[in-house]
This record gives C-alpha cells, structure tokens and sequence, in this order.
C-alpha cells in the first residue's frame, strides 16, 4: 500500500492498482509486445500474460514505490531503447496518477517476439 | 556534409535516372541535413504522451547512424543500401520516435530486399510493409504520432499509384500527405490538442520526407524556410523586462499571410513602427510581437491585414503592466543549507518569503511560515526540527504571539530544544548572527538571547479599527507605527509613519537601518521612502530588503 494522510483522512493505492497503471503504460509503448510472468517457471503458456500484476511487480517499503517490470520485446528494435522509454512511460504514467515519486523502474526483457512478416 | 545544392537549379535528374543505392543514399543524406536544421522546431513540440526527451535530437540521431553507414558504401543495388540504412538506424535508435524511425526503416528494407532499382509499385507496397512492421512493434498502437503519419503515407502513396508514373511527382504526393497528417494529429490526440501542438515525432518524419523533395527541387536544406523562430521559442515573458520610453503597448497579432513572406522587408517595414520586434513560425501562420509606442498601436495591425488572414489580436498597456508586475513579490523558496549531524539546527519562524530567504542565508536549517495572523501550530513547529539529524535545537519564533507556541514544541520532543523570544523578525535576525552551529549549545543559546537586545524594531501597518492606546489615537485606515511593539505614532503617509518611527526610535544614534519591505508596498514607493530616509539620515546606513510579509508595509530593523 502506498499512503498518504491528509487533513480530511488518509488516502491509500493498493500494489495491485499501481501495478495497473504501469501494465496499461508499459503496452502503450513502442517495442514492448507484452508482459511476461516473472517466473519463467509457471512456463511459456503464460509468457503474454494477461493479468498486470503477474508481468508487474510493485515493492513499497512505506517511503520509495519500486517497480519491476517482465517484458517481451519485438524482434528487430533497439532493445536498450525500448527498455529506457518503456522505464520513462511507466515512471511517468505512475507519478502522474499517484503524485508520489518512483524511485525506480527496472526493466526485465524475459524474452523476443519474432514477427512472421511474410 | 557537403550538400548544398544551388537554390534554383534543379536536382530532378536525380529522379529521372535509375533509382539506385546511391540515389538513395544522397536523398537520405539530404534528408538528414534537413531534419537537422529543423531539429529545434521537432524539439520545441515535445509533449507528453511520449517521455522521449528531445524527440528531433533523437531522431537526428537515429537518421545520423542510418547515414554514416551507408555514407562510405559504393553499392549501388537498391536493396542492398535500404538494408544497410536500416542497419544503421537500428544501432542508432534512440528513444521511442527514434526506435519506430527504425522500424519504419527495416519494413521498407524487407520489402525492396530483391530490388536492385527502385520502381514506383515496389515503393509503394515497401510503405506499406514499413507502416506494418512499425505496427506491429507495439500492442496498443497511439494514433495521432509518427505511426499514423507513417500509415497515411502509405495510404496516400496507395491512392496515387494509379494515377501517378513520375516518382518526383510521387515523393510530392507523399510529402504533401505528412503534412497533412501532422496536421491532424491534434484531432487524435487530445494530449496534443491541449498544448496546442502537433506530433513531434510525426513532424520529425514529414521533415525526412520532405528533405528528400527539397533536395530534388533544389532548395536550400541548411536554413530554415524563414529567419523566424517557431512560436513556441519565443520568450514573450521574458520582453517585457526592458521597457523603454515609447514603448506603450505591446500588440501580437497572429496571422496566415496569403503568400510566402518577404522577410526582410516585413522586418523593415515593422521597424518603422517599434521596437522589440519578434516573428514565430508555426503550420502555415505566424505570430508578430511587437512594441509600439502610443500612436502606433494599431499600425502593425493594418499592417498585417495586408499580408494575409489575420487570425487573433492582442494588445496590452506595458506601462500598467509594469506597475503591476513590480507589485509583485518574489516568492522563491529560500535554500536552506543542511546542517551536519550533531551541530546546532536553528529554526525560524517566519512571515514572509523574502525574510525567509535571508534567515535561510544566515544558516536557519528550517523555516515555519508565520506571523501576525497566522501562527503556525505546535505540531509545524515540531515537524521542522523533528527530521534534523541533531538533537540540538534553537527556535526563534520572531512574533510575540509564536513564542507560547514555540515553547509548547519544546516540551513536546525529546530533543533539547531551547527557544529565544525573539518578538520579532529584526531580533530573530539579531540573534542569528551569534549563531555557532558547532559550539556548545548552552553558550551559544546565551550569546543569541543576549544579542536580541542589541537592535530596535520597527513595524509599519495599517490600523484595522479606530483605537486610543498608550495616548495614541488612531482612526482606522490610518497608518500607524509601533517601536518594539509598541504603538508610538499614527500617520497619514508611508513616509511619514517611516521618518516619525525613526526619530522616536533614535535612529541617529545608530548605525544600521534596514527596511524589510511587505508584499502590499509597491517598490517605486520603497525605493522612494529609502531615499528620503537617506536623506534625514545622513550617517546611518540604510539597506532596503525585500520581506515580503503580509499586513506589514515595513519591518524596519535599527542596529
């Protein structure tokens, strides 16, 4: 939970909705084509997952949010640069909804997608 | 780079020959050149939704790697080259509009792989893989950016095969389609709408497309169209700083003229009429900023009417504008030094910005807004001490209504909190001189509250109700003066409050006077009273300081 206590009461986000906000970030993002479950052991079924919370994991120790996240990059894009924007977007999109500062954003490339063009 | 084709003379040839490697290896270099010189425009329209930095340098980037690639390469096979600008722009992305540039590039590389000469249907079906491929990067693709510039391209270039066999004629249908995509983008993304701009990164795209025509036309790639500024570089804000006499009003006019514009003339022309002369740039109109004394206020106006369609029209007195910008207070927060662990920290109360910034500059670790009437709470006070990594700590409440407060908050924390009574801001600022942050805590507490009797205060204010106190009688609205807190004089003017709290105060047998003017004082009228108050006070040294308290016009430290 992050909290905020303010005079009229406190204000509390749970992971789950944080780890919303940079799911939806995270897809708007050129080169990112999905999440990915951070165990690699639930297998590959999973690898496009569709519940946030197994691609995006939240941490809150009560003064600094965290964020993993577990992406699948297209084929054929300079991965640093996706990693680098989709860290910016997310950030971004967090700190604008939640108006609390992230202090970081890690991008785990679990694996490629290799398009079928022809 | 060396590519400067004569204005005037004609590249078509380019076009009219094969379309090969090396065709297309000087249309990408010429389409770097372009994007470079309109790299601060891309830049300058660089919004949200994508946190990508600066999209043009990003682009200009990603174009740059594309090009030093191929820039030493003789081939000549078409599709070999296409494959090594996407090679390049590959290595080269950088941030999200450089990494679709990327893709856009290897679609249009797959798709002419076995052409060895570019013909118009393979370009237009090599669009149509790039706007795919650029697609296909992203689950929830955002329209009204580069990717729906890249699609209208295709679209367009699409449409137009049936028609068109010339490829010149082509790269202007292509063009022209950008443009008109960038255009749009607004109407796709409200993000865009609300600033008031297009696509970054779609402009960035229309340049690279229509640095390849400009080149082919022979027009120049290293200026900008015009010597104007996009509208959105120019520093409106930031002119008015240096009025001159006639320049009464300010007049920006925005306007899409109905021919290109001669801009040498129009800046000759503006000339004859004022001063502080702007032009920005921007989709088709421009915007004219400009001073113009009194009897000129409408002439740049008809001027423009000639021109073209003038759009919008604003005009502003200057004159009043600046009255009232020098009303207004600088309300920087104060930097405040953080102090090592273990030294003393000092914690000011104080009224208003300005005295805050000199207590932080005199080593306060912390400041609590307040004064008069609005006395912070206990729980403030205890909030700026309670984080410094020391449990020593002096308060200085600088209002006699704060230092109940102030000594409420020391009993309330187990740090060892000592509180002077500075009553008032002069004395707090009189204590804060003997401060030793590393010295002993009971000597340096000592040597504080013995200086708080070193200095007068003075404090000028309005009287809110009709009073007789202490054999001073005062009538509200009427400005009344009080020596260390109490009330001596009542007066009719700043000046008059000033030079009479000065005298009951024997500022002449002092040495130091300095004036911390409020937030309700304009300066004009500070510098004004300072200058009087030189001049009765010949051997006292007068320091005017901006306070910016409230209620208070003056608070006036004598030392």
């Amino acid at each position: 939970m992050s909290d905020e206590t303010t005079p009229f009461g406190s204000i509390s986000v749970s992971q789950r909705a944080i780890a919303n906000i940079a799911y939806h970030a995270a897809l708007e993002t050129y080169g990112i084509v999905g999440l990915a479950s951070k165990n690699l052991v639930n297998g590959w079924a999973q690898v496009l997952v569709k519940d946030p919370t197994y691609g995006v994991e939240v941490h809150y120790d009560g003064q600094d949010i965290n964020i993993d996240l577990y992406v699948i990059v297209e084929y054929g894009t300079r991965i640093k640069s996706v990693a680098h924007s989709a860290s910016s977007t997310v950030r971004f999109h967090v700190e604008k909804a939640l108006g609390m500062p992230v202090n970081e954003v890690n991008v785990h490339v679990r694996g490629l997608r290799i398009s079928n063009l022809d | 780079m060396s590519l400067d084709p004569k204005p005037g003379k004609s590249q078509e040839n380019l076009l009219k020959k094969p379309i090969d490697g090396q065709v297309l290896k000087r249309l990408i270099e010429a389409s770097l050149t372009w994007l470079r010189t309109n790299q601060q425009i891309v830049n300058s329209l660089n919004v949200f939704p994508v946190p990508d930095g600066d999209t043009g340098t990003n682009m200009v980037l990603t174009m740059q790697a594309a090009y030093d690639e191929i820039a030493a390469t003789p081939e000549y096979n078409f599709g070999k080259m296409a494959h090594v600008v996407a090679h390049g722009a590959l290595m080269g992305a950088r941030g999200n509009s450089g990494v679709i540039l990327s893709q856009l590039w290897r679609g249009f590389a797959r798709a002419v792989d076995n052409y060895a000469i570019l013909d118009l249907p393979t370009l237009v079906q090599a669009l149509a893989v790039a706007r795919d491929t650029a697609y296909k990067g992203v689950v929830r693709p955002v329209e009204g950016t580069i990717l729906t510039v890249a699609k209208d391209v295709a679209a367009a270039a699409e449409a137009a095969i049936k028609t068109v066999d010339d490829p010149t004629a082509m790269l202007e249908i292509i063009v022209k389609a950008a443009d008109l995509s960038v255009q749009r983008t607004p109407e796709l993304l409200p993000v865009l709408k609300e600033a008031g701009v297009v696509d970054s990164g779609g402009k960035g795209l229309f340049f690279i497309l229509e640095g390849m025509l400009r080149y082919i036309n022979g027009q120049t790639l290293e200026t900008t169209t015009n010597t104007v500024r996009p509208i959105s570089d120019m520093l409106l804000e930031n002119s008015m700083d240096s009025i001159e006499p006639g320049q009464d009003f300010e007049v920006i006019v925005d306007f899409r003229p109905d021919e290109p514009l001669d801009i040498v003339n129009l800046y000759n022309d503006l000339q004859q009429m004022g001063t502080s002369i702007q032009l920005g740039e921007g989709d088709g109109m421009y915007r004219l900023h400009i001073h113009v004394p009194n009897e000129n206020v409408y002439k740049p106006i008809d001027y423009t009417r000639t021109l073209g369609t003038v759009t919008k029209i604003a005009i502003e007195n200057l004159v009043d504008q600046m009255a009232n910008l020098e009303k207004d207070c600088d309300d920087r927060k104060p930097v405040l030094s953080p102090i090592e662990p273990g030294q003393i920290a000092v914690v000011a109360v104080s009224p208003g910005a300005g005295i805050s910034r000199v207590f932080a500059s005199l080593g306060a670790a912390a400041i609590v807004e307040g004064g008069q009437t609005m006395n912070p709470s206990t729980q403030e006070i205890i909030h700026a001490f309670e984080n410094q990594p020391t449990d020593k700590v002096i308060l200085l409440p600088n209002n006699k209504n704060i230092v109940m407060t102030a000594k409420a908050a020391a009993g309330l924390t187990v740090k060892k909190v000592a509180v002077i009574p500075t009553r008032s801001v002069p004395q707090g600022l009189s204590a804060m001189m003997r401060l030793i942050p590393s010295g002993d805590f009971d000597s340096v507490v000592a040597e504080m509250t013995s200086a708080i009797d070193d200095v007068e205060t003075g404090e000028v204010t309005i009287a809110t109700r009709s009073v007789e106190i202490d054999g001073v009688e005062v009538e509200e609205g009427q400005i009344i003066a009080l020596h260390n807190g109490k009330l001596v004089l009542s007066a009719l003017t700043l000046e008059e409050a000033c030079l009479g709290l000065l005298k009951t105060a024997h500022a002449d047998h002092f040495e130091l006077i300095t004036m911390f003017y409020g937030a309700n004082v304009p300066k004009k009228e500070v510098f004004h009273i300072a200058d009087i108050i030189r001049n009765v006070f010949p051997k006292q040294e007068v320091e005017v300081q901006e306070g910016c308290q409230p209620h208070y016009q003056f608070i006036i430290a004598i030392e």
